[in-house]
């Protein structure tokens, strides 16, 4: 009798609960509808990745073909070559980015001129708000292989100018260097914050038993921000398969497709180009894997730091 | 940040230690001004300029032409572009508010029953990400190909954003909530006058964010619109920037006397006003809480 006694209060405070906030529930209807419009009806049409995709039979109607499409890019030659750039690219700026942040976050923390500080503070996060049709138009202000910036610097030392954007050895540096350029003071934040929380009574106890400040960031300052360096770098590991579309798709070009094709760019080539079905698998093949990256990271994540995103 | 005394004098290694953060901190600002500066330079160069983009940078004000800045801004193309792209970036918004602060709400709500149903609801297409053509059926089916709506409808809710403010509404004490309750408020009354009115900072905060968005995105736009003059500015910025002549998207002549670079330069600079004019706003509000959801999104 005892569970029942239990039930029935239990049922009707869960009752009056959903009563009293029965305005939220309304508010909620709207957008509601729009995810499943807007977001379910997408994860529905993933279904033509096992499809023959025939527009006008639409996306049920279209026949079965299994995991062909599947096989179609697995035994295709692009996709090494995707895998590889999109890795490449992703690995790249993980370690170029992310120690870079890490030197400025540690920099502006120990800077002892405000104005110094704040000046480079301000100028460091802008670029992160410039899109890359901007960045993409002041890079060729810097690159342009005729009159660019830094090909006026290489022919005043007498070298010969370079076309950096379509030459395969140079396109992927130029692209991890701009994402640094651009994300660099962005992606400081964090560790900025981090340093902030360090218990400042540590530095004077250093500063007492007579530690130089070299002695200080090496002993207090490092292991201090390490969780968040770890929580960090798991959270990119997560995100692995993107790179970043539109900053590829911004700079790339034809010419330099062998280093610079990745998942995204190929995807969106496939639907200009109507391969529907066969460009969904691809989009479907990236999203697994990277629904299993992102669970498998912030495991790790919560279990390294005890925070996690999700 | 913190405040240092330091009661210890320095020594000459806390000294080289000091110096070389001010030497790489005065680097590190001509790394990321100069490409900036010698943009905005190119943009103000006069036509009978000869020299090379390096000595431009050092030329005087006073001998800057503003004939690029006319060309672009008596250019029709131009102004309805930056128009498409105002309308883009006021209907996205409210409608992304109108979305994100309901959702939110609810999540920051504890005793929300079926609160957990709602976050599943809401992480799922956030981490399974199915790739852009599921959701170009989608957007077709519905009709909206070439239409302003097909570019900021699909993106409308960011996930991130909608985190970052649920975190500022859990922080709202709750006694005030109960109180207002017990004076007999609705959930609606509650929502409109009192947290809404409380959160006006993490409104505009997150309202800029997704301004930034959509004022920067060209991915939906070129997917979705076909009709010249339905594209918004970074799509005209593209084409401008991309076209070797003038002359392949732009009539030969419409941009008047200014030279080509100029124009190129100008409408950089012209497309990255709007963000550098909002920038000090969005600046004052890198509180910790959206700090923590900023490296997340």
């Amino acid at each position: 009798m005892k569970p029942e006694k239990r039930l029935i209060p239990a049922t009707s405070t869960l009752w009056r609960e959903i009563k009293r906030h029965r305005a939220i529930y309304l508010l909620l209807l709207i957008p509601m509808v729009y995810f499943i419009v807007f977001k379910y009806i997408p994860i529905w049409n993933g279904q033509i990745a096992f499809k023959k995709f025939m527009p006008r039979q639409g996306v049920v109607g279209s026949p079965w073909i299994g995991f062909a499409n599947f096989s179609e890019f697995f035994n295709s030659f692009y996709f090494w070559e995707l895998l590889r750039n999109t890795l490449m690219y992703s690995v790249g700026k993980l370690l170029i980015s992310v120690p870079l942040s890490i030197i400025l976050a540690i920099n502006l923390y120990e800077c002892r001129l405000p104005f110094l500080r704040k000046t480079v503070q301000t100028l460091t996060y802008l670029p992160h708000f410039l899109s890359w049709v901007i960045m993409y138009g002041i890079l060729l202000v810097l690159l342009a292989p005729g009159d660019g910036l830094i090909n006026d610097i290489i022919k005043f030392f007498g070298g010969r100018g370079i076309d950096f954007l379509t030459n395969v050895r140079t396109f992927p540096w130029v692209v991890l260097f701009s994402d640094a350029w651009k994300e660099m003071g962005w992606g400081a934040i964090i560790f900025i914050a981090a340093l902030m929380g360090v218990d400042p009574t540590l530095f004077e106890a250093a500063m007492v038993e007579g530690a130089n400040s070299w002695q200080r960031v090496r002993y207090i300052t490092m292991p201090s921000i390490q969780p968040v360096i770890i929580l960090v770098v798991l959270l990119r590991l997560g995100k692995i398969l993107s790179v970043g579309f539109n900053q590829m798709y911004m700079l790339y070009s034809p010419s330099v497709y062998s280093v610079g094709d990745i998942i995204d760019t190929w995807v969106f080539r496939g639907l200009q180009e109507g391969k529907f079905a066969l460009a969904t698998a691809v989009g479907l093949f990236k999203g697994v894997m990277g629904l299993v990256l992102v669970i498998i990271s912030n495991r790790m994540a919560k279990r390294i730091s005890g925070s996690s995103l999700y | 940040m913190k405040v240092k005394t330091s009661p210890i004098r320095l020594t000459a290694s806390d000294r080289l230690f000091y110096s070389l953060i001010n030497i790489f901190l005065v680097m590190l600002f001509f790394v990321i001004a100069v490409p900036l500066w010698s943009t905005v330079t190119l943009s103000f160069r006069p036509n009978d300029f000869i020299g090379t983009n390096f000595e431009g940078m050092f030329l005087a004000p006073w001998k800057w032409s503003n004939a690029a800045y006319k060309a672009l801004l008596g250019n029709n193309g131009f102004i309805i572009a930056f128009a498409n792209s105002l309308k883009i970036i006021f209907f996205g918004v409210a409608t992304a508010l109108f979305f994100t602060i309901p959702l939110a709400y609810s999540l920051s709500i504890k005793t929300l029953p079926g609160r957990a149903v709602l976050v599943i609801i809401i992480l799922i297409p956030h981490m399974f990400d199915v790739g852009i053509i599921p959701s170009f059926l989608m957007v077709k089916n519905l009709g909206l190909i070439d239409k302003l709506a097909a570019v900021f409808l699909p993106t409308a809710v960011s996930t991130y954003n909608v985190l970052i403010m649920k975190g500022f509404f859990e922080g709202i004490p709750v006694e005030l909530k109960e109180s207002a309750r017990i004076d007999g408020a609705s959930e609606l009354y509650l929502l409109m006058r009192i947290i809404i009115p409380l959160s006006k900072p993490i409104i505009l905060t997150i309202g800029l964010f997704y301004g930034v968005t959509f004022w920067n995105d060209f991915f939906h736009p070129m997917l979705y619109l076909n009709s010249n003059h339905l594209m918004p500015l970074p799509i005209l910025l593209r084409n401008i920037l991309i076209a070797s002549g003038m002359n392949e998207f732009v009539e030969v002549n419409a941009f008047g006397e200014a030279p080509v670079q100029s124009i190129k330069a100008a409408s950089v600079f012209l497309a990255a006003i709007p963000m550098i004019i909002a920038y000090p706003f969005i600046q004052k509000y890198f509180s910790k809480g959206t700090l923590l959801g900023s490296i997340k999104g």
